[in-house]
């Protein structure tokens, strides 16, 4: 319980310094690239704007004041959840942001779903059957994946199964068969890895004394399998999880942009190209904050799997 | 020789089919009901592998012929459900690493619990009275233990809670595999007596492998040498020691351990000083 407790409040501190340097190394980083929404919002249809016109809205939003002053207000707002409002369309970040995450989550676990089948089954199989043909076809499956952009795996798709043969639709969201091609794409790009991993670290497991020993008690295979060895075996995949979410966020934008999934990465692609400051540093300090919060679940889950861990023998 | 044989090796051979190598060869071994047999010899002599040849763990490389009856049946003959169900009811088998007897992440009474009802039809609340009425009788805190995950114990508690385990289904025949090499010789000592004692209380044969000559001297009823992949010599426990015929058996004789004479200690310590 005192080790649960310790990885909580480390994880606590972690998130509160990671949130403060990150959103002010974005702020600070936003203001000084190129591309001024202001001119973005005056200069539509043509008409020229005069300078007038400009320094009145550059001080309506505060862009006139020094960039520490900006931070600070924006970093006292955010303080009291409030995220402040879109430039483009007025509407409160927070709001903006709340609207799209549950699309986002539901695709991210859709892809998780895909992704722990395809390891699991193609890397035990590659375990267990060490060097016969299961084994070459979770390798070429794994190959396969990792040499296939996730971008035109969803094109592929999309003309197979929804162009040629009709079944899934194309794009958008709603109902359940809206959710199995974009997760299919996006487990696919990223399993590869898990795929390698689970084998290699299987077949050390499956030869360990403790699995010898399930054997001598004359458990069945099945049970030594997937109760003893594949437990066995997770760590590494945690692990890795937790260090792909940063990744995984990314992969999840190009996912929406091609299934015009309405999620975050849609909004923030949008948000990026008319420099909507307000929604890009929004969704830095929410993405931020769930990269942090998926550590620390990623956390207590090896005190589940390895108990060790929770008797301070091991170290997370 | 054997009044009533429980276990007989006849001929066991095994081969690597990588390295192209005979490992064992020409082995033949009997045990009788209720006698604990010592088979001894340095390490990779081949007893350990003549032990997983009984319980068919050996790996997927190596070729193993000859004839292993258990109470009449080839056990390397059998599919491999029929063998499952021998091993752990009818044979069990206790390994040095004490560290791998049990599954490292998964509670002691919770992998007695599973193996139990993979052998006998019962409830769950049946199969924790066996497991704690067996942790009992091997001396330990049977709650505590039950409860605990092998790596909270000691080494001797773990080897004890392995005899329990392999208790629990009431077997035959115990092999032990250098159960006490890992162990301090205290913690060794009663995890051997505990042996004794269920041997005499059950009435099952036990296999000690050993490559500590004395300790089969004192705790076995026969023994066999083995060299080089080879039994060379098989007897009661006083003819090995003493009429011995073998040059082998002749060697691992005198490198017994024998305590240095007080006088020599004593000279030694002079000089250093």
């Amino acid at each position: 319980m005192r080790k649960t407790l310790s990885i909580v409040a480390s994880r606590l501190v972690q998130l509160l310094i990671m949130v403060s340097v990150l959103s002010f190394v974005t702020f600070v980083l936003m203001k000084v690239t190129p591309g001024d929404p202001i001119r973005d919002l005056l200069n539509v249809d043509d008409v020229v704007a005069t300078k007038a016109d400009e320094e009145k809205l550059k001080k309506e939003y505060e862009f006139d004041q020094p960039i520490l002053v900006q931070y600070g207000k924006w970093i006292l707002n955010v303080m009291h959840f409030d995220l402040g409002e879109s430039i483009i369309s007025k509407r409160p970040v927070i709001e903006m942001i709340v609207s799209r995450l549950p699309a986002t989550i539901a695709l991210t676990t859709g892809g998780m779903v895909v992704l722990f089948l395809l390891s699991i089954s193609f890397g035990t199989l590659g375990a267990v059957y060490e060097g016969r043909w299961p084994d070459f076809i979770s390798r070429w499956v794994a190959m396969l994946g990792a040499s296939i952009p996730s971008f035109w795996l969803g094109l592929l798709l999309i003309y197979f199964f929804s162009l040629k043969l009709n079944l899934l639709p194309v794009m958008g969201k709603g109902t359940l068969a809206h959710f199995v091609l974009p997760s299919i794409t996006l487990g696919v790009a990223m399993a590869p890895m898990y795929i390698r991993l689970l084998r290699e670290r299987l077949i050390s497991t499956l030869q360990s004394p403790y699995i010898e020993a399930a054997r001598a008690r004359g458990l069945t295979k099945e049970r030594i399998l997937f109760l003893h060895a594949l437990r066995g075996s997770l760590i590494p995949l945690i692990t890795m999880f937790g260090l792909s979410i940063g990744s995984l966020i990314g992969g999840v934008t190009v996912i929406e942009i091609l299934f015009s999934w309405p999620g975050m990465g849609e909004l923030i692609v949008s948000s990026v190209k008319q420099r909507d400051y307000p929604v890009i540093q929004g969704y830095i300090l929410i993405v931020g904050f769930l990269v942090v919060i998926t550590n620390l679940i990623v956390d207590l889950l090896y005190l589940v799997v390895n108990p060790q861990i929770k008797q301070g023998k091991e170290t997370v | 020789m054997v009044k009533s044989s429980l276990i007989s090796i006849q001929d066991l051979r095994i081969t690597s089919q990588s390295a192209e190598k005979v490992l064992i060869s020409n082995v033949n071994l009997e045990i009788g009901k209720g006698e604990i047999v010592g088979l001894i010899g340095e390490s990779g002599s081949g007893k350990s592998l003549t032990a997983r040849a009984v319980m068919r763990l050996l790996p997927p490389d190596m070729k193993v012929s000859g004839k292993i009856f258990y109470k009449g049946t080839d056990v390397l003959a059998v599919n491999p459900k029929e063998h499952r169900h021998l091993l752990g009811s009818g044979i069990g088998m206790i390994f040095q690493d004490y560290r791998g007897s049990f599954t490292p992440f998964i509670k002691i009474g919770n992998q007695m619990i599973e193996t139990i009802r993979t052998h006998y039809k019962m409830t769950k609340n049946e199969a924790k009275s066996i497991a704690l009425t067996v942790l009992e009788e091997m001396g330990l805190e049977s709650k505590r233990v039950y409860d605990s995950y092998s790596f909270q114990l000691s080494g001797g508690q773990v080897q004890r809670a392995a005899i329990a385990m392999s208790l629990a289904l009431k077997p035959d025949l115990i092999i032990c595999d250098e159960m006490t090499t890992a162990l301090d010789v205290m913690s060794g000592e009663r995890v051997l007596d505990y042996i004794d004692q269920i041997r005499n209380k059950t009435g099952c044969s036990v296999l000690m492998i050993t490559h500590d000559l004395a300790l089969a001297y004192k705790r076995t009823d026969r023994m066999y040498v083995m060299n080089q992949g080879e039994i060379v010599e098989e007897g009661l426990p006083e003819q090995i020691r003493c009429h011995h015929k073998h040059p082998y058996t002749k060697k691992l004789c005198s490198c017994l351990l024998a305590l240095p004479a007080k006088k020599s200690i004593q000279k030694k310590r002079a000089y250093s000083v």
